[in-house]
Order: structure tokens, then sequence, then C-alpha cells
């Protein structure tokens, strides 16, 4: 009834009322869908997973789950026992380290295609077919070819260096940075690409105009543009790496070298050949609250949002 | 599968049981006509044509007998058929009839959802005698206790190329451990090996472990138990390990090998033996360089360092291998499971599915009736001499555990002489892992 007010009454007022009305008639109710669909997907299988890491879920209790007993934070306390924390000092080294190696190799292939020239499409086509191939596919490849017996083993004899075993043993490890920078690089790569088709043609113009040699353009003008399109893609690309578990999985096998039991198969194998259910769930908990402290100051810390409001959010 | 969809599924298993209260129960009604009887048994992958053809063939005798249709579900991995018995566990809705694998049979016991066979259900399926003795010795943790229904068998042998070991003038496959690390050195020469042994494989190490150790007196698991740091299990891995390590009768490939790529390199035609192979490998024999040149042998049943079995050693020829039925407790359409359960374990249907697929049936007459096959008879043999390995629900942590020794002792492999110590401190973790999943077990 108050907007029927007579407008010279009360001028002053009347935007910010208008904004209160526009901000409370929004049709909230349209988001239902999407927040059941939220809520069934996600949010119900977390709260499960939750109540699933407090109770003795094995394969004794299974069939009568929900008089499964409450064991409160047991299955944390021995979590820590069995091994996780080295697990997921693995999983975190192993995917800062593929990410750090990945950045270089992913910018220097965006500048390459960058300008044009002949072939660039077929250059480009190429530099994308590590990351189209499913990872188990890449894995079976690798670990083919990485068998003592291997053609890498072989071609390095050629070289009078004797390769040794790449998927047991403390190198298992570096085999499995390997082959993940191998297949995760174009990420960073069409990343950095799509950064640089944002920068404006004046930019290349203006740096022209003032006579930049190639490398304090690189330096002072381009790379700052990636910056932001960058980092993000870092964060998305460690995270990628922690949650793979295909790659291990195929590279390794269950159960895994020691130097390689990243947490996702540690999960695993405590889920479906241990048949530990409560306890694997603790596990899965442990690693999301881990990861997730990182990751919210890193988000906090980069502010990735390009909106204030969704910056102070 | 990352970490998050692992806890999803694991969730998501659970919320199976909400979903499941709601729907309906599986086809009702009496008498077999209309009725749909599910079965989730293993794809397979070697030979799909004819898995196809026979699936269609019991599907109409099936029907034929009971006015019922057959619904196949087939699961790829061992990983897959456990997902599903655990959502149908949850929910009790599902699969009536399940075929798992022998050593799986005990932690599917231990969720209590199977059907315990009485002497009712028995001689419903044409009575416990028509089976092998042999294979029923891992249905249940005693007679009164059975779950698992004997279908097929896959016992375990090894595999001799018949040419080397005449050139090194051995006349008969060894039949003592100490005996075959003897014949072994004597066939090592050149590019030439003892035997092919896949190291990398995931199941095969703790086969040898377990055997070698069950022959020398200890079967691992005594009650609630676990053996695992005893003497014959230190000898059994340093025997198995020392193949490589120690004697060199082993290609240096063979570290990065599973089962099918032993078995490849044996079908090469320049080694020795094969150890633990089944008759589903003849097809690869006799394509590959060895055709014609091979025999199945009985694995060696006198443990390592013995030249006789000791009074407590068991004959164990094969662990107990191949796959068991189970009917499902929830299932609605019992009778019509056990109508199903008695097709396919008669001997027709055995001995059919012995010449489609290369499985050994677990049905006595039919059995019999391939003894007169010579190339065959150590394999039958081999059937009748399988031993169980133990039934607890504790033994998938068991078996994992014993290979995992093998998965991290592999890298020092190569460095010589093995280091017999930190074997030890790893056999000392194992049976701590063991122990304390046989403390867990209900």
């Amino acid at each position: 009834m108050a907007t029927l007010a007579p407008p010279e009454q009360k001028a002053p007022p009347r935007p910010v009322r208008r904004k209160g009305v526009t901000e409370q008639q929004r049709p909230l109710w349209l988001l239902t869908p999407g927040g059941l669909l939220m809520t069934v997907v996600i949010v119900l299988p977390l709260i499960l997973a939750l109540w699933i890491s407090l109770i003795d879920l094995d394969q004794y209790t299974l069939r009568r789950w929900v008089e499964a007993p409450f064991i409160g934070l047991n299955n944390y306390v021995e979590s820590f026992s069995s091994g996780l924390l080295n697990s997921i000092w693995i999983s975190v080294s192993f995917a800062v380290i593929s990410t750090v190696a990945t950045v270089p190799i992913g910018i220097a292939a965006a500048l390459v295609t960058q300008n044009k020239y002949r072939g660039r499409g077929l250059v480009r086509a190429v530099f994308l077919i590590p990351y189209v191939l499913p990872s188990f596919v890449v894995a079976s490849v690798w670990r083919t070819m990485l068998q003592p017996d291997g053609i890498v083993n072989a071609w390095l004899s050629k070289v009078g260096i004797d390769g040794g075993l790449w998927l047991s043993g403390p190198r298992s490890y570096w085999t499995l940075i390997l082959v993940e920078i191998w297949a995760a690089w174009p990420f960073i790569y069409l990343m950095a690409l799509a950064a640089l088709q944002s920068v404006d043609h004046e930019v290349h113009e203006a740096s022209a105009v003032d006579g930049a040699t190639w490398w304090p353009k690189l330096r002072r003008v381009i790379l700052p543009y990636l910056r932001g399109p960058v980092l993000l893609a870092c964060l998305l690309a460690t995270l990628n790496h922690i949650n793979n578990f295909t790659l291990p999985f195929v590279l390794f096998g269950a159960p895994a070298p020691e130097d390689v039991n990243v947490m996702p198969m540690i999960v695993y194998v405590t889920s479906f050949q241990s048949l530990r259910f409560g306890l694997s769930a603790a596990m899965a908990v442990l690693s999301l609250i881990l990861i997730a402290i990182p990751l919210f100051i890193y988000l906090r810390a980069v502010r990735l949002d390009v909106h204030d409001e969704g910056g102070r959010k | 599968m990352n970490a998050k969809r692992i806890t999803a599924l694991a969730a998501v298993t659970a919320l199976a049981l909400g979903v499941a209260a709601c729907g309906g129960d599986d086809e009702g009604g009496e008498g077999g006509a209309g009725k749909t009887l599910n079965v989730l048994i293993g794809a397979n992958t070697q030979y799909p044509d004819e898995f196809q053809a026979w699936q269609k063939d019991i599907s109409t005798k099936f029907k034929a007998a009971t006015g019922a249709e057959v619904k196949f579900e087939t699961f790829a991995s061992a990983n897959d058929e456990l997902t599903k018995i655990q959502t149908s566990v949850v929910s009790g809705s599902g699969p009536d009839v399940y075929a798992v694998g022998t050593t799986f049979t005990p932690t599917a016991y231990s969720t209590g959802a199977f059907v315990k066979m009485g002497d009712e259900e028995w001689s419903k399926i044409g009575g416990k005698e028509k089976f092998n003795p042999a294979t029923l010795g891992i249905s249940g943790p005693d007679e009164q206790n059975q779950v698992g229904i004997p279908w097929v068998s896959r016992p375990f042998v090894m595999a001799y190329n018949t040419e080397l070991l005449k050139a090194a003038g051995i006349d008969k496959p060894a039949t003592t451990w100490d005996e075959l690390t003897a014949q072994a050195k004597q066939l090592t020469k050149g590019d030439q090996y003892g035997l092919a042994i896949a190291y990398k494989d995931n199941f095969d190490p703790w086969k040898f472990v377990w055997g070698m150790s069950t022959q020398a007196g200890n079967p691992l698991v005594d009650g609630k138990t676990a053996k695992l740091t005893d003497p014959a299990v230190q000898k059994a891995y340093q025997t198995y390990f020392g193949w490589l390590a120690n004697d060199k009768v082993v290609d240096p490939a063979a570290i990065g090998w599973t089962n099918p790529q032993a078995l490849a390199a044996f079908a090469e035609g320049k080694t020795g033996y094969f150890l633990l192979t089944t008759t589903t490998a003849n097809n690869s024999l006799e394509q590959g360089a060895v055709k014609g040149k091979w025999k199945f042998a009985l694995l060696p049943t006198v443990p390592p360092g013995a030249t006789s079995r000791p009074a407590n050693g068991v004959e164990a020829a094969s662990i107990l291998s191949g796959d068991n039925l189970l009917v499902a407790d929830y299932s609605k359409n019992k009778d019509l499971a056990f109508e199903y359960v008695k097709l396919v374990t008669d001997q027709e249907a055995q001995l059919d599915y012995y010449k489609k697929f290369g499985n050994l049936p677990a049905n006595a007459a039919a059995l019999q009736t391939l003894a007169s096959d010579e190339q065959l008879e150590p394999v039958t043999e081999a059937a009748k001499k399988s031993v169980a390995t133990p039934f607890t629900g504790a033994w998938a942590d068991i078996q994992l555990a014993l290979t995992n020794v093998a998965v991290q002792t592999l890298p020092e492999l190569t460095k010589g002489p093995l280091n017999t110590g930190q074997l030890d401190s790893r056999i000392a973790e194992a049976q701590k892992s063991a122990q304390s999943s046989l403390d867990r077990a209900k």
C-alpha cells in the first residue's frame, strides 16, 4: 500500500524502499528445484557420510546399518593410526609439484600458439591430445611403456642408462608425478590461452610503439594479464590432482606401493577391500576438511571473485 | 572415482535403503509363469559371444522347466560385484541369485544376507552328494551353516614346457618346492628361464604363501588368531622371492608381470614352468609358440625346505578356487532360485559350461567324465585336492596384508640377495593388520 502514496510526500527514501521491495519480491521459490536437487545430490550424502563416519559400519553390520553401533570419534582416531597423515602428505606434495611443473609448460605452449602461423590449428589440436584422453587410457599406456622390459627402459638402455623399476618402490612417486604432468598440462595451457586471447589489441600496439622487446613485453605487459586465470587454473588443477584416483589405481594397482598410497587410494582400499565403511568415511571426511582449510584461506587471499560483493562473502 | 565420489558412493549405498523401502517386491504370484528371476554373474570378457549364447540357452531351458524368465545381470569387476551386493544387502532387494568367487564367500556369509542351506534346500537342488566334496569346503564355516553352492572350479596347477624339460634331462615335473627350484636352475641358461611368475599380480603372491604355509602345517589362521609370523610363512616368502632375488631363475622383467603377462611370457616357449594357472589359459597356450609342447602338472605339495610333508601338513594342491552360487535371503523367488541352481549344476549343463569356458564342473559326475582326458588329469586331481582358505570374514583383509608384503618388497628383489630383516618387519606388520581384522570378525 505504501507504494501508492503520493510521490511528493516522501520522495528521498523512495529508491531505498523500491530496492527493498524488489529484494523482497524476488521469486526465490524458483530456486526450489535446484535447491532440492542440491540437497538430494550433495547435502544428504554428505550428512550420511558424516553419520557413517561416526558408526562402526562394516560387512558385519551392513545389513542392519541403522543399528550399527555408534562409536563417536573412534573412526577418526583410527584414521590417524592407519596411515592417513602419510597419504595426505603424499597427495598434497604430489599435487603441488604437478601443478608447479605444469604452469610453465602450459604458459609456454599458450604463447607458442598465440600468434598466427601455418599449422597453428594442428599444433593446438595436438596439444590437447593428452587432455582429451581418458585417464584410464593414459594410465594403461604408461603402465605398458614403463614395464621393466618396456619401451622406456629399452630406449634408456640404448644410451647406456639402466632404467630400473618405475612402478614399484620410491621411484613410483616420481612416475605418478611425471604421468600426471603429461596428462594435465593442457589444462593450464587452455586457461592461459583463453587469457591471452582476451588481451586487447591496443596493448600489443602500445608496447610496439614504446619499442618494448619481447622479453620486457612478456614479463611486464602480457604475464600480468595471465595472473588471475592462471591462478584459478592452479587451484583447480591442484584439486584435480589430489582427487585423481584412476591414474594411481591403474598405474600401480591395489594395494599400491607405499610411496604412492595417495588419499583416494587409501579410502578405496579401506572401503572396498577391507570393507570398513565407517573408517573410510571418516578418512574421506578428514581429507575433505584438510583440503578445505587451505583452499578457503587461499580463496580469501586471492579473491578470485571479480565483484566486490562476492569477494566480501 | 575420487575421494569425494567414494564418500558419496558409500552414502548413496546407505540412501538406497530409503529408496528401496518404497520400491515394490520382486514379481510375486504362484507358479513360474509371469515371474522373473534375477541372476548376478561375472561378465566373461574372454568369450563374450559364447557367454551371450549360454545365457540365452539357459533362459530357454529355464522357461521350459518353470515357465519363468531368467534375467542375467553382469558385473565387470569384483568391485562392481561388491557394490551390487552392498546396495542389495542394505536395501533388501536386488538379484535373487549371485555367483561369487570362492574366496569372497566368507565375506558374503558375514553379511548374513544369504540363505543357509538346510537338508530341504539341498534336496531342492538335487542333493549335496552331487558335488565334488572338495568344492563344498568353502560353502560356510561349518556343515550346518553353508550358504555357498558350488558352481564351477578353477583349480590352480602349473604348466610346463615338455621340450625344455626333456632337453634339460628332466623326466618328470617337480613334486616338491625344493625340487622345483633345483629344476628351475637346470632350466635357466641364456635367454631361457626356469620359471614364469607374476610378481606384480594383485592376487598371485598370497596364493603361493598360503599354499606353502598350509603344506607346512600352518593355514595362517587358527580360530581367532593370525599366524603370519610363523617360520613357515617366512620360509614361503623367502622361497617365493628367492627365485628372483637369489636363485635368478626368473626373468627379471617378471617383477612387473601380472598373471596374464606371465602366461604370455611362458607361451613364447622360453620358460620351463608357469606356476599358478588354470584351464582357462588353454586357448592362450594353444595359440602361442608353446603349442603342443606344454602340459599341466600338479603344483608341488611338499613345503619348501622339506622332502616330505610334516605330519600336520595338508596336501593343498590349490586354493579352493572357482565360483559359488548364493541365494539371497530377501528373495521372494527362492523356489525359482533353487530351480535355477539345480539347472546349472546338473551334469549336462556343467559339462556344456566347461566346453564353452574351460571352467571345471563342481558336479562330481560331470568331473568324473573328464577324468579320462589325459591333458586334464592333473587339473581334475587338483580340483579334488583343493583346500579351502580360512573361512572368516577377515580373509579379505588377510589376503590384502599378504599381498602388500609382496608389493612393498618388489623393489628390493632386483638388488640381489633378499634382505630377510626387512621382510620380517613387513610380515610383522601384516600380522598386526590380520590380527586386528580377526579381532573384529563376528
